[in-house]
C-alpha cells in the first residue's frame, strides 16, 4: 500500500511540474505573459541567407507590434506581447520537422509563420496538421495546402505557388521577348531547375502551362542539377548546343547567380536569363554584379526598383535602420505574416488554436507589402492568396557599380518597356 | 553529332573540376600515407582556405591568387594544431577515436566558419574573370587556365619537395615504414605534423580555386569532401600518383556524364567508377597490397 502511495505521489509531482512548466509564460492571474509565434526558417545550413531575411523580418514585426503593447486578446481583456520562438529547419526536411515539434510541444506556439523551400515545408507541416495554424510564407508549391493525405485545413499559403509565377513568366516569353526575336518561328527556350520539389514543381507547371495553352514555345533543353551544385558549365555548354532563345532558372541564389555569370562570362551563353522570385535579395545582386546587366527577374517584392505601395518606404528605412542591410522578398512575405497572425489573433479574442484558425480564413484586410489581386489579404477555397508577380529587368549602373532592378510588368507597376541585353545573341 | 569544339569545352570543364579532386585528394592521402589517418573533415577545412583567401582578399584587396599563398599557410598552420590536439591524442587508440573526432571536426568547423563569417553567400572577384584566351576553337577563361597551371605547379614543387629534399625523404619513408624511420633517426611527430599540415595547406589552395571561380559559404566543403575520398579509393590508398590520375579522371567523367545523361547522375557515376575500379583491381589503381 505504502508502495502504491508512493508511486502515486510521484505521478503527482510529475503532473504538477509538467503542469507548471507549460505555464511558465502565464501570470498569476492566468493572463499569458507573452504569445507565442513561431518562425519556422532556414536560420542555418544551404538556405540560411533567405532564413536569416525571414528571422530580421519577423523580428522587425513583432518589435512593431509590441511598441503598441500587443496584440488584445478579448479573452483576457488585456493586450498581450508576441514572443518570436525560432524553429531552425537547417534547410533539412529532417530537422524541420524536429523543429516544428519544438515549436509546438515545448514552446506551445499558437501560430507558426514562415516555412522555406517546397521539399523542407511539405515535412515539416505534418507535426502541425490539423493542430496549429501555420502561415506558410516562404513554400512555392501548391501541395502544401492542396495536399489530401493529411488534414491541411490549418495551413495558409502566403505566398506565390508555382502556377502563379509560370503564367506571368512564360506569358512574358511569348508576348515581348517572341515579337523581338522569334516573330516567324517558336520560341526556343531552355529550363535549368535544381533536382528537388520546388524545381520539379516549377518546370512541371510551366510546362503543363504551355501545353494547355498550345504556346508557340519549344523546350530545347531541360537540364536539372543536384541541389549542392556549383559547376554549371557542361550543363550550360549542353544548353548552348540546344541554341536557345531564353534560358528560365529555377534555383535559389547561390546556383542562379551562378548559371547567369557562367553561362556568359565562360560559355559564351549569350541570351536572356529569367529567375524565379527566391532570388530577391541583397546577396543576388551583390553576387552577379555587371553579369545582371539586362536579365530578368520575376518577383512579387521589388525592394530595389519602385516605392509602389505606401509601405515599402518606412519598411526599408525601418529594416536597413535595424539591420544595416536591404530586405529580402522572403522577409516581406514573413513580415506580413507576422501580422497576419497577430491580427487573426485579436480577432479570434482568443489564443485557441482552432479559433484562430478560422480568423485567418476570414481575414479580409488591407494588402501589405505583398500587393494582391484586389487589394485584399483573402484566401480561396484553396487556403491560397491570389499576389501580383512582377517581372523585372536588372541593369548595371557604371558609376555606383551597383546592379538595380526596374519593374517592366505588371502594366500598372511598370516603369519602363524590356530591351534586350547588350550582349544578346539570337538563338535558333 | 556533337561539334568538336563542345567536346573540347566539356574536357577544359571536366579538367579544372579535377583540378580540385586532385589538390583535395593528394592533401587527403599526404596525411592518410603518412599517419594512416582518415581524416573526415578535409572539407571543412578546404573551405576554412576559402575564407582564409576571402578574408584576406576583403581586408588587402590583392590579387586572390597571390593571397592563396598565405591562406595556405594561415591553413597549414592550423591543420598542425589539429594533428598536435587532436588527432596526435587519438592516434593509435582505436580507428573510432579517430573517426569521431574527425567527424566531430565537421561540425565544430562548419559552426565556427558560420559564427565567424556567418552562412552569407560569398565570393572572391578575381581580376581575370572577364578575361579569355582565344584558341580558335574555343575560349577559356584565365582562371580556368591559372587553376590547371596553379595545381600543375603545386603538385611539381610537392613531387620536388619528396624526392629532393632530406624532410621529403623522411616524410616518404614514415610512410613505407614508422618504424624503420624511428630507427633510422626521423622524428616521426614531426613528420605527422607536416604531412598534416601540407595536407591542409593543399585543401587551402583547393578552398581558393573552388571560392574564384563560385560563389561559396560555410557548407561548401562537404561535397568536395566525400568526392575527395572516392577519388583516393579509387587512385589508391597512400597513392599520390593514384590522387592526381583519379582526381583529374573523375572530373572529366563527371562533366561527359552530366553532358551526355544529364545532372542527376553526376554523383552516382562517382561511385559507379569507384566500383568498376574496385572489382578489377580492389586496392584501388595505384594502391598496393599490404
Amino acid at each position: 500500500m505504502k508502495i502504491i502511495n508512493a508511486k502515486l505521489s510521484i505521478i503527482a509531482l510529475i503532473l504538477l511540474v509538467l503542469i507548471t512548466a507549460g505555464c511558465t509564460d502565464t501570470s498569476e492571474e492566468g493572463t499569458p505573459e507573452y504569445i507565442n509565434i513561431g518562425l519556422v526558417a532556414p536560420l542555418s545550413g544551404g538556405a540560411s541567407d533567405v532564413g536569416n531575411d525571414m528571422k530580421q523580418a519577423a523580428v522587425l514585426a513583432v518589435e512593431e507590434i509590441n511598441a503598441d503593447g500587443g496584440v488584445y486578446v478579448k479573452e483576457y481583456g488585456v493586450k498581450i506581447p508576441l514572443k518570436l520562438v525560432e524553429g531552425d529547419t537547417q534547410t533539412s526536411p529532417t530537422e524541420g520537422v524536429t523543429a516544428v515539434e519544438r515549436l509546438i510541444t515545448s514552446e506551445n506556439v499558437v501560430v507558426l509563420v514562415g516555412g522555406f523551400s517546397s521539399g523542407v515545408t511539405l515535412a515539416n507541416q505534418v507535426p502541425a496538421a490539423g493542430k496549429v495554424p501555420y502561415i506558410i510564407t516562404g513554400a512555392s508549391s501548391s501541395q502544401v495546402t492542396r495536399r489530401t493525405e493529411i488534414d491541411t485545413s490549418y495551413f495558409f499559403h502566403y505566398c506565390s505557388t508555382t502556377d502563379d509565377y509560370s503564367q506571368p513568366i512564360l506569358q512574358f516569353f511569348v508576348d515581348e521577348l517572341k515579337p523581338m526575336v522569334a516573330a516567324d518561328r517558336d520560341l526556343k527556350l531552355a529550363l535549368i531547375y535544381r533536382d528537388d520539389a520546388y524545381g520539379k514543381g516549377v518546370i512541371e507547371s510551366s510546362v503543363a502551362y504551355i501545353e494547355d495553352n498550345s504556346m508557340p514555345i519549344e523546350l530545347v533543353a531541360k537540364e536539372k542539377y543536384p541541389t549542392d551544385e556549383t559547376d554549371f558549365h557542361t550543363y550550360l555548354t549542353k544548353i548552348a548546343e540546344a541554341k536557345p532563345d531564353a534560358v528560365y532558372t529555377v534555383g535559389f541564389v547561390k546556383d542562379t547567380s551562378s548559371v547567369y555569370i557562367q553561362g556568359q562570362r565562360d560559355v559564351g551563353l549569350n541570351t536572356l536569363y529569367m529567375a524565379v522570385e527566391c532570388n530577391e535579395d541583397p546577396a543576388f545582386y551583390e553576387l552577379l554584379g555587371e553579369w545582371g546587366d539586362g536579365q530578368l527577374l520575376e518577383s512579387k517584392f521589388a525592394p530595389y526598383a519602385a516605392e509602389y505601395t505606401e509601405l515599402m518606404g518606412p519598411y526599408k528605412e525601418a529594416y536597413l535602420a535595424k539591420w544595416d542591410e536591404m530586405p529580402g522578398m522572403m522577409g516581406a512575405d514573413t513580415y506580413d505574416g507576422i501580422y497576419l497572425a497577430a491580427s487573426a489573433i485579436e480577432r479570434a479574442g482568443s489564443l485557441d488554436r482552432t479559433q484562430v484558425r478560422d480568423a485567418i480564413k476570414q481575414t479580409n484586410e488591407q494588402e501589405m507589402l505583398i500587393l494582391l489581386e484586389g487589394g485584399n489579404i483573402t484566401f480561396d477555397e484553396y487556403n491560397e492568396i491570389s499576389p501580383i508577380i512582377f517581372i523585372e529587368q536588372m541593369f548595371w549602373d557604371e558609376e555606383t557599380e551597383e546592379l538595380k532592378p526596374v519593374i517592366i510588368l505588371p502594366d500598372s507597376l511598370k516603369e519602363q518597356d524590356f530591351v534586350l541585353p547588350d550582349n544578346y545573341e539570337i538563338g535558333g | 553529332m556533337t561539334e568538336i569544339t563542345t567536346l573540347l569545352q566539356i574536357f577544359i570543364w571536366g579538367l579544372t573540376a579535377g583540378c580540385i579532386y586532385v589538390l583535395m585528394a593528394v592533401g587527403l592521402n599526404m596525411i592518410f600515407g603518412v599517419m594512416k589517418v582518415v581524416n573526415f573533415a578535409h572539407g571543412e577545412i578546404m573551405m576554412l582556405g576559402a575564407f582564409a583567401s576571402f578574408g584576406l582578399y576583403y581586408y588587402t584587396g590583392l590579387n586572390p591568387y597571390f593571397l592563396m599563398l598565405f591562406s595556405m599557410v594561415i591553413i597549414g598552420v592550423f591543420g598542425v594544431i589539429i594533428e598536435r590536439f587532436g588527432f596526435r591524442k587519438v592516434l593509435g587508440t582505436g580507428k573510432l577515436n579517430e573517426i569521431f573526432l574527425s567527424l566531430g571536426l565537421i561540425y565544430i568547423l562548419q559552426n565556427a566558419a558560420v559564427k565567424l563569417w556567418t552562412d552569407d553567400i560569398r565570393k572572391i572577384n578575381s581580376p581575370y574573370s572577364s578575361m579569355t584566351l582565344d584558341l580558335g576553337v574555343l575560349n577559356i577563361t584565365y582562371d580556368r587556365i591559372i587553376a590547371i597551371a596553379f595545381t600543375a605547379l603545386i603538385l611539381i614543387s610537392l613531387y620536388l619537395f619528396l624526392i629532393r629534399t632530406d624532410v621529403g625523404r623522411a616524410l616518404r619513408a614514415t610512410s613505407q615504414n614508422h618504424e624503420a624511420a624511428m630507427l633510422m633517426g626521423v622524428n616521426v611527430n614531426h613528420m605527422y605534423m607536416l604531412s598534416f599540415g601540407i595536407g591542409s595547406a593543399l585543401a587551402a589552395s583547393a578552398g581558393t580555386v573552388h571560392a574564384i571561380l563560385s560563389p561559396f559559404n560555410p557548407y561548401m566543403g562537404t561535397i568536395p569532401g566525400i568526392m575527395a575520398f572516392t577519388v583516393i579509393i579509387i587512385g589508391g590508398l597512400g597513392s599520390i600518383p593514384g590522387a592526381i590520375i583519379a582526381g583529374l579522371m573523375l572530373g572529366l567523367v563527371q562533366n561527359f556524364t552530366i553532358f551526355y545523361f544529364g545532372g542527376a547522375w553526376k554523383e552516382a557515376v562517382a561511385f559507379v567508377l569507384l566500383i568498376i575500379v574496385l572489382v578489377i583491381r580492389p586496392t584501388g589503381i595505384f594502391g598496393e597490397e599490404h
